[in-house]
């Protein structure tokens, strides 16, 4: 744990737009869980006296067309946002991934085992034909619009994904020696894949679930944005925009720009979270970096030591 | 003769998809909750209205007949009717594809140019500040909301600088649409000489086209880069250099075996934002295929959908035929 | 290297160039590899001359440093290499402090490179009538019909069998003495005044290699080339090379006017691989140390020393000079052998 903290630490310091990402990160976390003591309003109390307020000393970022302050709203969308799309592809990535995993063992040897792996790989050729939106907002439609279907939209949208990435991995892994003779040594199919299989799929996969994620917070916008997300008045940065949608037009621009501009940045954490993953991951590129926090100890180094010699 | 059977075998393949696709979506669409009957004929029907038109509609039947009449009338050309507009879907898909159509290949064409010229700038320099910043404005497309920058895009130029015109759809009010030939406004316009529709249907694009087209430049920036600079540290590209060749035709060489992937990446962006556009549409009131299926969803009128999904599926599908008949262009390796 | 030795060595790099003025003069040449520990040197501080229309042979290992060198030249180390030191004089001119522009016009034009296992390194999706047509092009200005016109020339002169289909071939479509053949062409189609021929027949049958070095050679005499022939085959330098040199660890170990070398070898590298040929197992046995499993060459001393049968102490403490040991005879040895 600690060394996973000191070389986050390093890697700040060599690549500074990774220590970015995570940075934004962890406000936007902090942000959701302790909203409710940062908030000056309640997020959800409308005071219609003062609507289409500009930003201001008393509203940061000034009040929406029903009089709600958006700084306090802005801050609270987290909660709902982060959530859904943390479940969603956390659930996308349990499901798409155990089924790859499978589909990927039973794609070779006989009878219906391999018949239905292939069945379950042309499936997911369908449901990443479908586009993508259209596909969600289906879903929510007909389960329902509720914040749990929109976990759920998330999680099968994305779950193709993971399918495919497991059983790429389970393919690869299985044609290398060890697992042949860990078999021989009797551990039975799933005891191989655990062992084997999922240390090599880490990094792969968690760098897809930090850009899931953000991903996610963009489908949840997107379809709250439309009215077939999270509904008003509940804090989420797609409504917001849209309900501020018809007011840019003639001028006011606070109440949608605010909560793009923090939507924005937060899918940008994330995907630079997921960067460096990638990057940690990647033998070349870790290479790089290695070299490169090389060169910078060797540049400090170079300063410290003329002064040890005048001691 | 060779082109015909290797088009006819990728048709084989292609229907079974396309019956898959059309299967899982008109599941899909049948679950959406909402009864058609009712919702055609309003809160002031009979019952008996209900149910007679329930039963011209094949609604009684059970799922599986459902759809095969579905698809039987499908190989008649029949998409079925849109309760809200009242029309053939087919019809009002006829109209409304070629709009999506037309902002889709001008976005996609926008993203080509500042992706494909990005990426080749970032690979010949990887230390310099244009690879930098293309680095940045990868990660960061990427991450902005559609709706959002467009909003910001309308914002800048409409409310403020005045330069664009009003987010209000493809073309002025007071100007008529030209005479529908490919349903594009810009060409049809051409065609029939009329440069004040043509100039009107343009500026409407404008902001529309750089909303999705700077947005989506990201894969194609990236997918550029990492091919070119895999090209110019290539052999031939190195045998190019000690044989005194200008570096200006070494890059021209090495772009031009890059194509192959950049190609797929366009091929795949090409299939993507024909429903990825659909954002764009509504923020526009763009009156796109896209927007049309959207509102079928919200308003439980299934068969608007059904033909959006077929029609997208048949374009990415016809996309893809097109690419591998292009790459046997390309590369002369493949031809064998 | 103390600076007696550096000035000595220099003295008689001013001696390996023959009185007349050489066509190129490699000075001093350096060429490092940074890796992912340490550098390596590869080439070290070699220095070499080639008068007009002489061809020089160059024998070494692999491992040596042969293409190194050979790109090295022209300015263009192979990947991840460095251009540490030194000079290489063309007309008056170090080529590698120009420039890269004017550089380029010169490459391919006064001076080219024959590279070996040319299929990868031709243009996959170019044709090659087109990739030597560019060259003209490029390098002499002539119109596209009369680049073809040339390329089309060319192949006919390297002996390609049906140069009207070749003409619209693409690389992976030839077989290796072919794209060793087109390989050629694109060298010599603008008539350069050197060519390095680098390994350019590892890899051929046997009589492909006796096609394409009879086709070098013609090729050089009727354009009045200077040719700088890199090989692993000591054997094949004896057939039309005037002057050869021995190439180890990045340093020549042997140079010598052709029958010098061959009746009178100095240097017991050059000794292990004329005794290679040998019918005699006892004076191959003679000259070849068994690998000690480490290829390390010492930072100090000769770098031949981990495997010398004359090695002795001082081998391993001073490097030894490139010292003159008959007229126009070098040899880079503590102990070189001079009787017979």
């Amino acid at each position: 744990m600690l060394a996973a903290i000191h070389l986050l630490g390093r890697l700040a310091l060599i690549r500074p737009r990774f220590a970015a990402g995570y940075l934004i990160v962890l406000t936007v976390t902090i942000l959701a869980i302790l909203a409710p003591l940062i908030a000056p309003y309640s997020p959800t109390e409308a005071d219609s006296a003062n609507f289409l307020q500009p930003p201001s000393a008393a509203h940061l970022f000034g009040t929406d067309n029903v009089g709600m302050d958006i700084f306090s709203r802005a801050i609270y969308a987290p909660r709902i946002d982060l959530t859904i799309a943390v479940l969603g592809t956390l659930l996308s990535a349990l499901l798409g991934g155990s089924i790859g995993a499978l589909a990927g063992y039973y794609s070779t040897g006989h009878g219906i085992r391999v018949w239905l792996s292939f069945a379950v790989m042309r499936a997911a050729d369908v449901i990443q034909a479908f586009p993508v939106f259209v596909f969600a907002i289906a879903l929510v439609a007909s389960l329902g619009q509720s914040i749990q279907t929109v976990v759920l939209a998330i999680a099968f949208v994305n779950a193709p994904i993971y399918l495919r990435l497991m059983r790429s991995q389970v393919l690869s892994i299985r044609s290398m020696r060890y697992v042949e003779a860990s078999q021989v040594n009797g551990l039975s199919d799933f005891q191989t894949i655990v062992r084997h299989v999922i240390p090599n799929a880490m990094a792969p996969v968690l760098a897809q679930l930090s850009i899931n994620v953000g991903w996610g917070i963009l489908l949840t916008a997107a379809l709250s944005f439309v009215g077939a997300g999270v509904r008003a008045p509940t804090p989420e940065w797609g409504s917001m925009i849209a309900m501020g949608f018809q007011n840019v037009v003639t001028g006011q621009w606070w109440p949608s720009m605010f909560p793009g501009v923090m939507l924005a940045i937060t899918v940008f954490g994330f995907s630079l979270v997921g960067a460096s993953i990638e990057a940690l991951a990647d033998p070349a590129k870790r290479r790089q970096l290695l070299s490169d926090a090389r060169q910078r100890d060797r540049k400090k180094a170079a300063v410290e030591q003329p002064s040890l010699e005048r001691i | 003769m060779r082109v015909l059977t290797y088009l006819a075998k990728r048709l084989a393949f292609v229907i079974p998809q396309l019956v898959g696709i059309i299967l899982v979506s008109f599941l899909l669409v049948k679950s959406i909750p909402g009864d058609p009957a009712v919702l055609m004929l309003g809160p002031t029907a009979t019952p008996d209205a209900i149910a007679g038109l329930r039963q011209s509609l094949g609604l009684d039947q059970p799922l599986y007949m459902q759809f095969f009449i579905y698809l039987k009338n499908l190989l008649h050309g029949d998409l079925g009717t849109s309760w809200q507009t009242t029309r053939p879907v087919l019809d009002d898909l006829i109209q409304r594809f070629p709009a999506t159509l037309e902002l889709v290949t001008l976005s996609l064409l926008l993203a080509i140019i500042v992706g494909v010229t990005l990426g080749v700038y970032a690979a010949r320099r990887p230390n310099g500040w244009i690879a930098r910043l293309s680095d940045a404005y990868g990660l960061s497309a990427g991450a902005l909301p559609d709706f959002w920058f467009a909003l910001v895009l309308i914002f800048v130029f409409y409310t403020v600088l005045h330069w664009a015109p009003a987010p209000l759809g493809r073309i002025d009010m007071v100007v008529i649409p030209p005479m529908p030939i490919t349903g594009a406004y810009t060409i049809d316009a051409l065609l029939a000489g009329d440069l004040e529709a043509f100039w009107s249907a343009l500026s409407h694009l404008a902001l529309p086209v750089l909303t999705l087209g700077l947005l989506n430049a990201g894969p194609i920036l990236k997918m550029t880069q990492a091919t070119m600079e895999k090209m110019l540290d290539s052999d031939f590209s190195r045998y190019e250099v000690l044989s005194g060749v200008p570096q200006r035709l070494v890059v021209r060489h090495a772009l031009r075996n890059s194509l192959p992937s950049v190609v797929t990446i366009i091929s795949v962006l090409y299939g993507y934002l024909i429903g990825g556009a659909v954002l764009v549409e509504i923020v526009f009131s763009w009156g796109g295929a896209g927007q049309y299926a959207v509102q079928g969803v919200l308003n439980s009128d299934i068969y608007p959908v059904l033909g959006f999904v077929l029609f997208s599926a048949i374009f990415s599908l016809i996309v893809y035929i097109v690419v591998d008949l292009i790459y046997v262009l390309l590369d002369p390796r493949i031809s064998n | 290297m103390s600076k007696f030795t550096a000035t000595l060595e220099r003295e008689l790099d001013a001696r390996v160039a023959t009185p007349a003025a050489p066509l190129v003069a490699i000075k001093q040449l350096s060429v490092e590899f940074p890796g992912s520990t340490e550098t390596k040197q590869v080439l070290k501080g070699l220095s070499l001359s080639v008068q007009p229309g002489e061809i020089v042979g160059l024998v070494g290992e692999s491992g040596a440093g042969k293409t190194t060198l050979a790109r090295s030249i022209l300015g263009v180390p192979p990947a991840p290499g460095r251009i540490s030191g030194g000079e290489v004089v063309f007309e008056g001119r170090n080529i590698l402090d120009l420039p890269e522009p004017e550089l380029r016009k010169l490459r391919g034009r006064r001076l080219s490179v024959v590279v070996p296992n040319p299929r990868a390194e031709l243009n996959p999706t170019a044709t090659i009538g087109k990739q030597i047509a560019a060259m003209a092009r490029i390098h002499l200005g002539v119109s596209r019909k009369e680049a073809m016109r040339m390329a089309f020339a060319m192949l006919r002169d390297v002996q390609i069998p049906d140069p009207e289909r070749r003409m619209n071939a693409y690389p992976h479509e030839l077989s290796g003495g072919m794209a060793q053949r087109v390989v050629i062409a694109m060298a010599l189609i603008c008539s350069p005044a050197f060519i390095i021929s680098d390994d350019a027949t590892s890899g051929l049958d046997v009589t492909v290699q006796a096609q394409i070095l009879s086709l070098l050679e013609r090729l050089a005499a009727d354009n009045d080339s200077a040719m700088l022939f890199i090989t692993r085959d000591i054997g094949i330098t004896a057939h039309f090379c005037s002057r050869v040199a021995v190439l180890y660890a990045g340093e020549i170990m042997e140079l010598a006017p052709r029958e010098d070398l061959f009746l009178r070898p100095a240097h017991p590298y050059t000794l292990m691989l004329l005794a290679a040929f040998s019918h005699s197992p006892k004076l191959r046995d003679a000259w070849s140390v068994p690998e000690t499993g480490r290829r390390e060459t010492s930072a100090k001393g000769c770098s031949y020393a981990g495997r010398c049968p004359l090695a002795q102490e001082v081998c391993r403490e001073r490097p030894p000079p490139l010292a003159e040991i008959s007229p126009g005879h070098f040899a880079r040895c503590h102990f070189p052998v001079v009787d017979r």
